[in-house]
């Protein structure tokens, strides 16, 4: 089950990805995104746990560059979710071969779906919302976000070097 | 939980992004990761309060059985979404069906059982922690425990029935056994005619040494047999068991010490056991079921070993074993190992070695050339001078040719005293 919905997100992921790319005149990226779903594809059936990372950061860039480049944000947001979860199943599928044959596996995946699912539906509503209603932020409170942020990115570093 | 760091670093760099170059678009392109990273941090498990119980099938056994082991976890806290627990299986040991690793959710107070087994070579395993790693479906927020869970396994070597070990130690102890104690008393062996004394059974009267005494009886005496020490020393020496492209002896000679324990001990004899290698590992003599567990333990965990204070045989410490006792030696033994072994015999001590042939244990992966079979010749001349003069000495020599079974070499060799031994050990 997980596998097939792994196979949906991969292809929702950089389907949404060419879609968008294609539709605004970027044709030279749709086969680079073809092709890069196909060797997540592979990846995942040859065990390279390497390449699901990659992936996701090569999913969300394209699809912060897309932005940038005013491209469809629905199509976008589309396939950052779509990464997302191809990138949260192939971890678990990852987990789920470790379980022995007399665990509950399928109960386990069941959950796993559904938390995901939420998680998946919900942010991209979230993000679609955000995009919609638009509320023009005072000077100071950008800044404000803006210290937070590097607090927060600050504290992220310190915990990486802890590890 | 390297996946978080990971995410969290997209999310901020967006986040970045979006506000240094004021686009509310980019912002938004982060809130399902936000969302993704705020449910794993919601549903983070935790302190963990796991109790495991760790249940191994046998504790002792033998080559290539399989052993099942079984884990239980129980869980004491709160509800734990995904539990992924991993045991070690200890090196050497290999899995032969299951798995070590498991992936449960484990609600308060339930508990998880599963099983794997396993099979190794000889050896004493000994079985420590289980890392259990709970996180919630999302595997965002985790924490791990070790668990102890202690367990041991020893396999075995293969231990040969053999039915008779004739040994003729100068010395015995004073319980009774199976060893002639060259006194007089009770026994099966005829020892000698002495004269009649009152309360002799009369069937012990000899009748024909009577006759030619007009005045006087005489009774026959026979041979008391006793039980006796004996001290097993394992060679463990690389020098002597290691052989090119790894092939090695030791597993030879771990299997005939523990086939002639195993025989002494039924025998009723106190046997005590030195493991000479790398270092000394000394069982003290005692009889019985217990003591062959102990060898066997000791010999499971043996291990050929090289090192420059036992390149010798002249450092096995003679004061360990009871004087005038019977010393027995399984060593594919090397030119240096004459003068040590006669060294014990002056000692007073009565010596067997059993040698595994390392003649013919090489020849038989080496190539079949003219070169190889000359030099096997030369080297087999060696080692049948080396022998002979250890049997000169007074040592009992048993060459075991490893491709026969060592109970049948048993059988033929040492089923009864050789007569130059009955001459050494009678008239010392």
């Amino acid at each position: 089950m997980t596998n097939i919905f792994f196979v949906l997100s991969v292809v929702t992921g950089f389907g949404a990805l060419a879609w968008g790319y294609g539709t605004q005149g970027h044709s030279e990226y749709v086969r680079w995104f073809f092709l890069l779903g196909a060797v997540w594809l592979l990846g995942k059936w040859r065990g390279w746990k390497w390449f699901s990372p990659l992936a996701l950061l090569i999913v969300i860039g394209s699809a912060a560059y897309g932005l940038w480049i005013e491209i469809s944000f629905g199509w976008m947001m589309f396939a950052a979710v779509g990464g997302l979860l191809a990138w949260d199943l192939a971890d678990f599928s990852q987990r789920l071969s470790y379980a022995a044959p007399s665990d509950d596996v399928a109960g386990m995946e069941r959950r796993h779906l559904a938390r995901v699912g939420i998680v998946a539906v919900l942010g991209g509503l979230l993000g679609l919302i955000a995009f919609v209603v638009r509320i023009r932020l005072p000077f100071e409170v950008v800044v404000g976000l803006v210290i937070l942020a590097v607090l927060g990115l600050t504290r992220l570093i310190t915990t990486l070097r802890k590890d | 939980m390297q996946r978080t760091l990971f995410l969290s670093l997209i999310t901020y760099v967006l986040l970045l992004a979006g506000l240094a170059t004021l686009r509310g678009d980019l912002l938004a392109l982060c809130l399902p990761l936000i969302l993704y990273l705020a449910f794993g941090y919601l549903r983070a498990p935790e302190e963990l309060d796991l109790e495991m119980d760790r249940r191994i099938e046998l504790e002792r056994t033998v080559l290539n059985t399989p052993v099942t082991i079984t884990l239980t976890i129980t869980n004491h806290g709160a509800d734990l979404e995904e539990l992924f627990l991993d045991d070690t299986l200890p090196s050497g040991l290999t899995l032969h069906s299951g798995s070590t690793c498991s992936l449960v959710t484990l609600a308060m107070g339930a508990s998880h059982t599963w099983t794997y087994t396993v099979s190794g070579p000889r050896g004493g395993y000994t079985f420590g922690t289980l890392k259990a790693q709970a996180t919630d479906h999302l595997a965002v927020a985790g924490r791990e425990l070790r668990l102890e869970a202690q367990g041991q396994l020893f396999i075995y070597p293969l231990v040969t029935r053999l039915r008779q070990v004739v040994i003729r130690p100068r010395r015995t102890r004073v319980y009774a056994g199976n060893i002639p104690a060259r006194a007089g008393g009770p026994g099966i062996e005829f020892f000698g005619v002495r004269a009649y004394s009152v309360g002799d059974p009369p069937r012990s009267i000899n009748w024909r040494a009577s006759a030619r005494h007009v005045d006087e009886l005489y009774a026959n005496e026979f041979q008391q047999e006793r039980v006796a020490d004996v001290a097993i020393v394992l060679d463990g020496r690389w020098r002597t068991n290691e052989f090119s492209h790894g092939h090695s002896l030791f597993e030879y000679s771990v299997q005939a010490a523990a086939s002639l324990a195993d025989a002494f001990l039924a025998q009723g004899n106190r046997v005590g056991m030195l493991v000479y290698s790398i270092y000394l590992n000394w069982v003290l003599p005692a009889y019985g079921k217990v003591q062959r567990e102990k060898i066997l333990q000791a010999l499971a965990r043996a291990r050929p070993g090289g090192s420059d204070v036992f390149a010798g045989l002249q450092h096995i410490p003679t004061r360990l074993f009871p004087p005038h006792s019977q010393i027995v030696l399984v060593s594919p033994l090397n030119e240096d190992d004459l003068s040590p072994l006669i060294q014990l015999r002056a000692h007073g001590y009565q010596v067997l070695t059993v040698a595994p042939d390392p003649v013919s244990f090489e020849l038989s992966f080496l190539p079949k050339q003219k070169e190889v079979d000359l030099a096997a010749r030369v080297v087999r001349m060696e080692r049948a001078l080396l022998l002979r003069k250890l049997q000169r000495a007074g040592v009992q020599v048993l060459d075991w040719d490893i491709t026969h079974p060592f109970d049948q070499v048993v059988q033929r060799e040492l089923s009864r005293v050789p007569v130059w031994l009955q001459m050494h050990g009678s008239l010392k």
